[in-house]
Formats: structure tokens, C-alpha cells, sequence
């Protein structure tokens, strides 16, 4: 008798009704399963599981979404915001003059005051925000003097590319002040002289012909720069806040069972099974919320503006559309030809019918927002007059800064900034003191100005995303696809089944039977083990199971013809039942340890529906371990001993 | 089970002893021309790259009247979009097309689509079964991820079996391994097929399935090392190793080559193409195991011959 039999078919039988207690909800329920919504009798039902097997999207039908984050554009927004309170909180009369400017793609602010208040402000600073910007020592850009003309566009791009080209941290080329001023924004401070001697011995710098190069005297200024601390700081925090903005927005949307998460450094994951719309759930996830009210620049006449936008389009070739890449070559191609701290944006105008874009009309605005979604307290849908509209009021910095601006700019236009569109510019009718406003909203039927007002509310109301998401991949399942699946995939699963069974039933007879029930028990527990932990089951899932299927029985078949040796050997039938089991046990752990090193570097690298794949086949590993070496082990061990068989018939 | 008295018992069949190593150079140049053409075929042809590696859009439509490729391609190509490609998805009567177009900048392709085949079939002519996009970042991300991993699993199967056999062993696994994956990829590039994430799964899977029906007949090579005398020479010792475990290896080869079968017939378009790979896989995997992996740990033994497990060489 083998050691521990007894506790051996006590575990057994314990597992399996285990195994068929977890499964109550799948079995008693196959239809919904699709659905992965459990209605059990009721009465019984408080004595089961309430969850069923959990099915993968690829299954259930759904969108699976991985978005990133803008970290860049987070950092960008915090230093504007830093300027504003870097001057709310000097006190203004010890800085005459005092003028903070962002410095494009860095995280860095430019400051222009004069010299001898340097050292205060300096000492001022590091009383309030020393964890937060740093005084940079080192030059920070060099400016050129252009001598010879030609195009500027042309110009710094030659000079970008010729950085490029030697691999020099650069964060951006541009025309600096002047018009025959060229600017290099050094990527990491201390690179001026490397920099410096590039230019000097590249024919932009040398040459007496055509375009030449002069570094200009270092600027009289001082640089700020955020600590690295602060940046990685502020990087972990806007993906916090992303993740939760976006949580919020798909609750609010009404979507059960979405599945939010992390992934890498700036990547959020979001799943959601069974959609109708997928596209509005995409643009309320979307859709930052990064509100900003900004002052529209009526000192170029708009006839201008066109005018120049147009011929950057032709002149930089920009193709058609106004996507944020698009309207930053626009920008781009403007430099030069509108004041250096305006920018264009566009209103876009929508076909009511098919929602797609047909024009936009372009705004000049101020770079700088002086209100942003993070000072609004509230934002609500509010209806007047049968027309609905977006009720905002601000926290205190919001209401003091929209009062000092509407205050000075009454007549003129505030642009609403939605994610970088003009979603209205409205004239500043009034000082807008007690920091309350409203939104009202174009034309358009009552219900779609509601959904439009609903829409824009909810986003409002999560605060600004510090940064904007854009579609990494996507992946969406129609639920027709779903519900094929999963039916191919059972039918797959039993016909597999079958074929092996008879297989295995014709080949090894009376011992076919006993792995095929090894086999049974095998499917029953990685079911069993899924619907534990939850662990969603996918259609590669299914195919692991499937596979899994095709190399259980190889452990059994290697024990019996092991068997077979021995018994040709004449032995009797309990040592052909021990040393049988006995030699195979090498073999059968090496083999499965080898297949289950694939799929532990499967499951550790793969994603979705391959993680899936990855999960089966380990559990299925494991539980044919089991099955076919220790189930079959004890029915042998039963007859022989406890029955006193004597011959084995394999 | 069977009753205390019953003595119904069918003959053992004596192994087949098939001469192996003295053939291995027949099987090792079928090998050969057949690794050749596979790789010929991938340089000549390459990879073709789903989605997933790639970045782009994938579209899966089901049709409601039975349809060729070239109507499809021939609808979207009047769009302008550039290069479309449009293959059937699984079996031909699921009547399923994939395409597979490149994302445009500032465009809404997928809805464009959408409106051409709304506007040619009518909105009940056919069902978006699944729509995927990646962008390129994350293809060339997952790409460079995806070979990462199919090399950690070879350089684990490597340590692996040196650590539980012997470092002899390894060469033969590894060669065996990296022909089941470069021959299953030549048929696959032959038919045509995608590669994309699924495939590298089943590319890994082989792997490992390669390898486990490899180390069954190593495990037997290594248990006769130890218990017959060393006056056996080796070869003829590898030899009768692989005749003894070979009913073993056919039948579980067959058992998982049916497994795939089935999945390949029934299994749905989604994994039509895993399930393609897995079938020619389990077959040159197990012919791999018979014919290559062992002479090759011959062959090393005889270019290192050491102590331990390994036993005198030319003995004959």
C-alpha cells in the first residue's frame, strides 16, 4: 500500500467537490455566462458563489483601450500655473518689471528683472517654492546673430536637423526676440559649448557666404528650472489623477465593470465589456477636461490670420484636418508672423448629421491661460429659457484671477479652451467678480444641446486632467464576434475531448478509461481554479485548454508505456504499477516544467487575451500534474491493493 | 477495472527498433533544404507583421452575401487610404474579410470605411466583428518585447536542461527547438499568414512543447547512460532510447496534433491562425525530436567527449 492513500482519495474527492461548488454559477447559468451576470434560484443562491467564470472581452465583446498619458503637457501646464503663483505671491512693489515667461518644451521659466533685485528674488524664491524650481546656473540657450538673410523657417529647420544630426540634446530651435535672432533651447543646461563648437564648425557657422551664424552675448536673465524631484513628483501624480479622472468619467458614464489600470510609465489601461457606443465612451474618456479660459487677440485682423494660416499650410505642406499635431505645425509655421505669445486655435464646426468635422475657424489667444479647470469649484447643467447651458463658479484663485481679467478686458473676447479647441468665445460682457459664470452653448436641437451640455459638465466636473490621453491601441470586439467565440470555442473544447477520448480508450483499453477520467477531472479543475481567482478566460485561453488537453494525457501516456515495458518484462501487476510510475516520474516533471517556463515567459510578457493563453496552460500544467499522476495513481493503487487485481491491462 | 480473473491482453508489440542514427544524415538533409527554403522564404518575403508589431488598423467585417477579397479591396482602395491588404478570416463559409490599412494622420479611416460599406451593401449587409489599432509606438514597443521574450525562453531552456541533464544535452535541444520554429515559420510565411501577438504565443508554446517531447527522450538517454554497461557503444545506445520511447512520442504527438486539428477546423477565425501554427508545429516538433535532437547530442559528444553522465566513445 502506498503511503498516505487514504489522504490521497480523501483530497481528491475534497477537490472535486470543491471544484463543483465554485462551478455552481457557470453551470446552472450557461446562457449568461456570456454576460457574466449571475441569477441563481433564488433561496439557494445565498449558498454559492455569486460569481461565475469570468469571461475575457474577446469573449464578452467589448473595448479595450490603452491610452497615454502627456506627462510633457502636464509639466507644461504646472509651469504656467507656477508663473501665476510666483507672481500672486511676490510682493509687487520690490520687482518692478518683473516678467516670467515659459520656456517652450522644458520645464523652464525664464526670468527678466533687473540686476539688482536678482539676489532677492533668488532668496524669495527659495523661501517658497525651493523644493519646486531651482536656479539654473548654467546658460541655457544661445542666441545667434543671423548675418546673410534667407528664410528663417527654413533656417532653424536646418539648424534642428543639423543637431540632430549629432545627436545633441536639443529641446528647441526658434526665433529668439528679433527677427535675426536665432534661439537654441539646450536640452540639458551644460551643453553650451559643445553646442557652440558644433555651430561654429558647421557651414552655418563658417561660412562668408549665404546664411551665417554669430553666437550672441549669454542673455541677461535668469533661468528657473523645476527640480527633478518635483518633475517626477508631478509625473506620478497626474497619472494618479488620469486614472482616477478617467475612472470617474466611465462611472459617471454608467458603464459597469470597467477595468482601469496602470501599465509602464505613462500608460493607462481601460476595459470595458459589452459596449453600445464605443465611440462616445472614447470621447468622454478622452476628452481632458484641460479647460482653460484664455483672452482672444483681436490686434491682427482675422482676414490676416486666415491669410497666414494658409500659406503656412501650403508652405509646410500641412496636410488637412485639425488634429493637435496638425495645429502645432500650423503654429509652427507661424512663428514670426504673430506675437510671440499668441497662438492659433480653431473652433471646430461639425456636420449635425454625421458628427464629422467640415471647418474650423481659427482664434489668435494668448499662449497663457490665467484660468484654468483646476480653479473651478462646480460646474453644472443648468436650463433657462428652454435652452440648456453649463453653470461654473470658481475657487477663490479662479474668481480673483477671472475678475482681474474680465475686469480689464471688458469688449473683448474670452476664449472657452476645451483640449485645445475653442469649444465658444464669448464677449466679455461684464466684470465677472463673484466668480460664478455661465456657458451657453450654440444651436442646435434641445436634446442634442442637453446631451452636449451633459457632456461637457461631466467633464468639467472631474477638474482638469492635468495632461491630455491619446489612443495607444484599441481593440473593440462586436459582441456577435463574442458570442462566436465562445461557441466555437466549447465545441472545439468537447470535439478535442471526444477524439482523444476514443483515442486514448482504443489504444491503452481499461487504462485509456482511467486517463480519460484524469482527463475530466483536469478540465474540471482549471475551470474550477479560474473561476477561484477570478482569472479571465479568453479564447487563446480556451486554446490553451485545448492544448492543454493534447499534452495532459502525455504524462499518462508515458506512465503506460512504462507499464507496457514492464509487463513485457512479466512482472507482477503491483510492481508493474510501482516502478511504472516510478521511471516515469523524471520524465513527466521535466517535461512539464519545461512547457511551464514558456508560460510563465507568456503570461510575463503578453498582454490581454495572450495573458490569457499564458494562464491556462500553467493552471493546466499544474492540475495534469495531479490528475494524471496522482488520481490515476490511487485507482491503480485501489484495485491492486484493496481488490487484490492481478493483472493489468494496459 | 477489470475483474480479478480476466487475462485479456493484447501482445505487447516489440519495439520497432529503427535503425535512427544510422539514417540521421537522410532526416538531417531533409532538414537542411527544408530550413533553407524556410528561411529563403522569410528573407524573400519577410515577415508579414500584423497590426500588433506593426502599428495600424485591423478590421474584421462579416459579410452577408458571400463575397470575394477583391470586391472589398477593390471598395476601399477607391477611398484613397494607400496600401490596404484584404484576407479571408477563418473558414470560407463565415464569409469574414480582414483589413488591414495604415493610420493616417488627421484621418478617421475606419469610419470612412464604415460609410463606404454602409453606402455600397446597406447597413444590414454586413457586422463589424472587431476593430484594433495600435499606434506605432506601442507596435514597435510590443515587437521589441515579443523577441525579447522568445529569446528568454530559449536562453531558459538552454540553462534548464544543462542544469538537470547535462550541458551536452542542451546543443541538440536547441537545435532542435530553433529548427521546429524556423521550419513552422517557413510554412507559415508560405501560406501567407500574419505574424501578430497570438502567433508569437504559439511560436513560445512551441517552444516549450518542442523541448518537453525533446527532454522525454533525453530522460531516457540519460536513465540508459546510467544503467546500461558501458561497453554499449553510444550511438547505438541513443538509437535504442529513441526506439524505446517512440510509441510514446507518436501517440502524445498525435493525441495534441488532434487537439490542434480540431481547433484549426472549429475554432474560429480568431485562433485560426494560432491553431495552424500549432498543427505544423506539433508535427516537425515531434520529427524534430527523433531525428535531430538526438544526433546532434551525439554529434556533440563525440566533438566533447567529457566524464560524468557521458560514457566512452568508439567503443565499436
Amino acid at each position: 500500500m502506498t503511503e498516505y492513500y487514504k489522504w490521497k482519495v480523501i483530497g481528491i474527492l475534497a477537490a472535486v467537490a470543491v471544484s463543483l461548488y465554485i462551478l455552481v454559477p457557470t453551470l446552472f447559468n450557461l446562457k449568461s455566462v456570456a454576460d457574466s451576470e449571475y441569477a441563481a434560484p433564488a433561496g439557494l443562491a445565498r449558498y454559492f458563489p455569486k460569481k461565475g467564470i469570468n469571461l475575457g472581452l474577446d469573449l464578452r465583446g467589448g473595448l479595450y483601450l490603452e491610452m497615454e498619458v502627456d506627462l510633457n503637457e502636464a509639466v507644461k501646464n504646472r509651469v504656467d500655473v507656477l508663473i501665476t503663483e510666483i507672481e500672486r505671491i511676490l510682493p509687487q512693489k520690490d520687482f518692478p518689471g518683473l516678467a516670467l515667461a515659459r520656456v517652450a518644451k522644458t520645464s523652464r521659466v525664464r526670468v527678466f528683472l533687473p540686476a539688482d533685485k536678482r539676489s532677492l528674488f533668488l532668496d524669495q524664491l527659495r523661501e517658497n517654492f525651493g523644493d519646486v524650481l531651482d536656479p539654473v546656473l548654467a546658460p541655457t540657450e544661445i542666441n545667434f546673430q543671423i548675418a546673410g538673410g534667407g528664410d528663417l523657417a527654413d533656417l532653424l529647420q536646418k539648424v534642428a536637423a543639423l543637431l540632430k544630426e549629432q545627436n545633441i540634446p536639443f529641446a528647441d530651435v526658434e526665433r529668439g526676440g528679433a527677427d535675426n535672432v536665432l534661439r537654441i533651447i539646450l536640452g540639458q543646461p551644460g551643453t553650451h559649448e559643445p553646442v557652440l563648437q558644433k555651430i561654429k564648425a558647421s557651414p552655418l557657422g563658417a561660412s562668408p557666404l549665404g546664411t551665417q551664424l554669430t553666437p550672441l552675448p549669454s542673455s541677461d536673465y535668469t533661468v528657473l528650472q523645476m527640480t527633478p524631484e518635483y518633475v517626477q513628483h508631478l509625473h506620478e501624480m497626474t497619472l494618479k489623477q488620469a486614472v482616477e479622472a478617467v475612472r470617474n468619467r466611465i462611472d459617471r458614464y454608467g458603464v459597469a465593470e470597467a477595468g482601469i489600470q496602470l501599465q509602464g510609465e505613462d500608460r493607462i489601461i481601460v476595459e470595458i465589456p459589452g459596449v453600445k457606443n464605443p465611440d462616445r465612451v472614447i470621447d468622454v474618456i478622452r476628452k481632458t477636461g484641460l479647460l482653460e479660459f484664455r483672452l482672444v487677440d483681436d490686434s491682427v485682423e482675422s482676414q490676416a490670420v486666415s491669410d497666414h494660416i494658409n500659406e503656412a499650410r501650403e508652405k509646410n505642406k500641412i496636410p488637412e484636418g485639425y488634429s493637435k499635431e496638425i495645429v502645432d505645425k500650423i503654429n509652427e509655421g507661424l512663428k514670426g508672423k504673430i506675437p510671440e505669445d499668441d497662438e492659433i486655435l480653431f473652433e471646430l464646426t461639425r456636420d449635425p448629421i454625421t458628427k464629422e468635422v467640415v471647418n474650423g475657424t481659427p482664434y489668435l489667444v494668448k499662449k497663457r491661460a490665467d484660468v484654468t479647470g483646476d480653479m473651478l469649484r462646480t460646474a453644472q447643467v443648468g436650463v433657462s429659457q428652454n435652452e440648456p447651458h453649463v453653470n461654473l463658479s470658481f475657487n477663490k484663485i479662479g474668481a480673483k484671477n477671472f475678475g482681474d481679467i474680465t475686469k480689464s478686458n471688458v469688449g473683448k473676447r474670452m476664449a472657452i479652451v476645451l483640449d485645445g479647441v475653442v469649444s465658444s468665445a464669448p464677449v466679455i460682457k461684464e466684470a465677472i467678480l463673484g466668480g460664478q459664470a455661465q456657458i451657453t452653448l450654440g444651436y442646435g436641437s434641445y436634446q442634442s444641446l442637453l446631451n452636449e451640455a451633459e457632456d461637457l459638465a461631466l467633464l468639467l466636473r472631474e477638474g482638469a486632467l492635468p495632461a491630455s490621453l491619446t489612443i495607444a491601441t484599441k481593440t473593440l470586439i462586436g459582441p456577435s464576434l463574442g458570442a462566436d467565440s465562445i461557441r466555437s470555442g466549447i465545441n472545439s473544447m468537447l470535439f478535442a475531448c471526444a477524439v482523444i477520448f476514443l483515442f486514448m480508450l482504443g489504444y491503452y483499453k481499461l487504462g485509456g478509461l482511467l486517463a480519460n477520467m484524469a482527463l475530466i477531472l483536469n478540465v474540471l479543475f482549471i475551470f474550477a481554479i479560474l473561476a477561484l481567482f477570478q482569472a479571465s478566460l479568453t479564447l487563446p485561453g480556451i486554446a490553451g485548454i485545448v492544448l492543454t488537453m493534447g499534452m495532459a494525457v502525455d504524462a499518462n501516456v508515458i506512465i503506460f508505456e512504462r507499464m507496457r515495458e514492464e509487463k513485457r518484462l512479466g512482472k507482477t501487476a503491483k510492481s508493474i504499477v510501482e516502478s511504472g510510475y516510478e521511471h516515469a516520474m523524471s520524465a513527466i516533471i521535466d517535461g512539464n516544467l519545461t512547457t511551464l517556463i514558456a508560460g510563465i515567459v507568456l503570461y510575463q510578457f503578453g498582454s490581454g487575451p495572450i495573458k490569457g493563453f499564458a494562464t491556462t496552460l500553467m493552471i493546466g500544467i499544474l492540475t495534469t500534474l495531479t490528475t494524471a499522476v496522482v488520481v490515476t495513481r490511487v485507482v491503480y493503487d485501489y484495485f491492486i491493493y484493496k481488490r487484490r487485481v492481478n493483472r493489468i491491462i494496459i | 477495472m477489470a475483474p480479478n480473473n480476466n487475462n485479456l491482453a493484447a501482445a505487447p508489440a516489440e519495439n520497432t527498433g529503427f535503425p535512427f542514427m544510422k539514417w540521421k544524415w537522410h532526416f538531417i538533409s531533409i532538414s537542411i533544404v527544408l530550413g533553407i527554403l524556410s528561411v529563403t522564404f522569410m528573407i524573400e518575403r519577410g515577415l508579414n507583421l500584423g497590426v500588433d508589431f506593426r502599428g495600424g488598423i485591423k478590421l474584421v467585417y462579416k459579410f452577408k452575401e458571400p463575397t470575394g477579397d477583391g470586391r472589398i479591396r477593390g471598395l476601399i482602395e477607391g477611398l484613397n487610404v494607400g496600401d490596404v491588404q484584404v484576407v479571408r478570416f477563418g473558414v470560407e463559409t463565415e464569409n469574414s474579410f480582414l483589413i488591414k490599412i495604415k493610420q493616417q494622420e488627421g484621418r478617421e479611416i475606419v469610419k470612412e470605411i464604415m460609410a463606404r460599406l454602409n453606402q455600397t451593401l446597406g447597413p444590414d449587409g454586413f457586422t463589424l466583428l472587431s476593430e484594433e489599432m495600435v499606434g506605432a509606438k506601442v507596435g514597435a514597443d510590443l515587437r521589441k518585447r515579443g523577441f525579447f521574450a522568445m529569446g528568454l525562453t530559449w536562453l531558459l531552456m538552454l540553462v534548464y536542461i544543462g542544469w538537470r541533464f547535462d550541458f551536452l544535452f542542451s546543443p541538440g535541444a536547441i537545435v532542435a527547438l530553433l529548427h521546429d520554429v524556423i521550419i513552422s515559420l517557413g510554412f507559415f510565411v508560405f501560406f501567407g499568414k500574419e505574424f501578430n501577438l497570438p502567433i508569437l504565443a504559439a511560436v513560445l508554446t512551441l517552444i516549450g512543447y518542442s523541448v518537453n517531447d525533446t527532454v522525454i527522450i533525453f530522460d531516457r538517454i540519460r536513465e540508459n547512460l546510467k544503467k546500461l554497461p558501458a561497453s554499449v557503444p553510444l550511438s547505438d545506445l541513443v538509437n535504442r532510447s529513441v526506439n524505446e520511447t517512440l510509441s510514446r512520442t507518436v501517440i502524445t504527438s498525435l493525441t495534441v496534433l488532434f487537439a490542434m486539428v480540431v481547433l484549426f477546423l472549429f475554432g474560429g477565425g480568431v485562433i485560426h491562425d494560432f491553431a495552424f501554427f500549432m498543427v505544423v508545429g506539433a508535427i516537425v516538433g515531434s520529427y524534430s525530436t527523433i531525428f535531430i535532437a538526438s544526433p546532434v547530442y551525439l554529434a556533440f559528444n563525440r566533438l566533447f567527449p567529457h566524464r560524468g553522465l557521458v560514457r566512452g566513445i568508439g567503443k565499436r
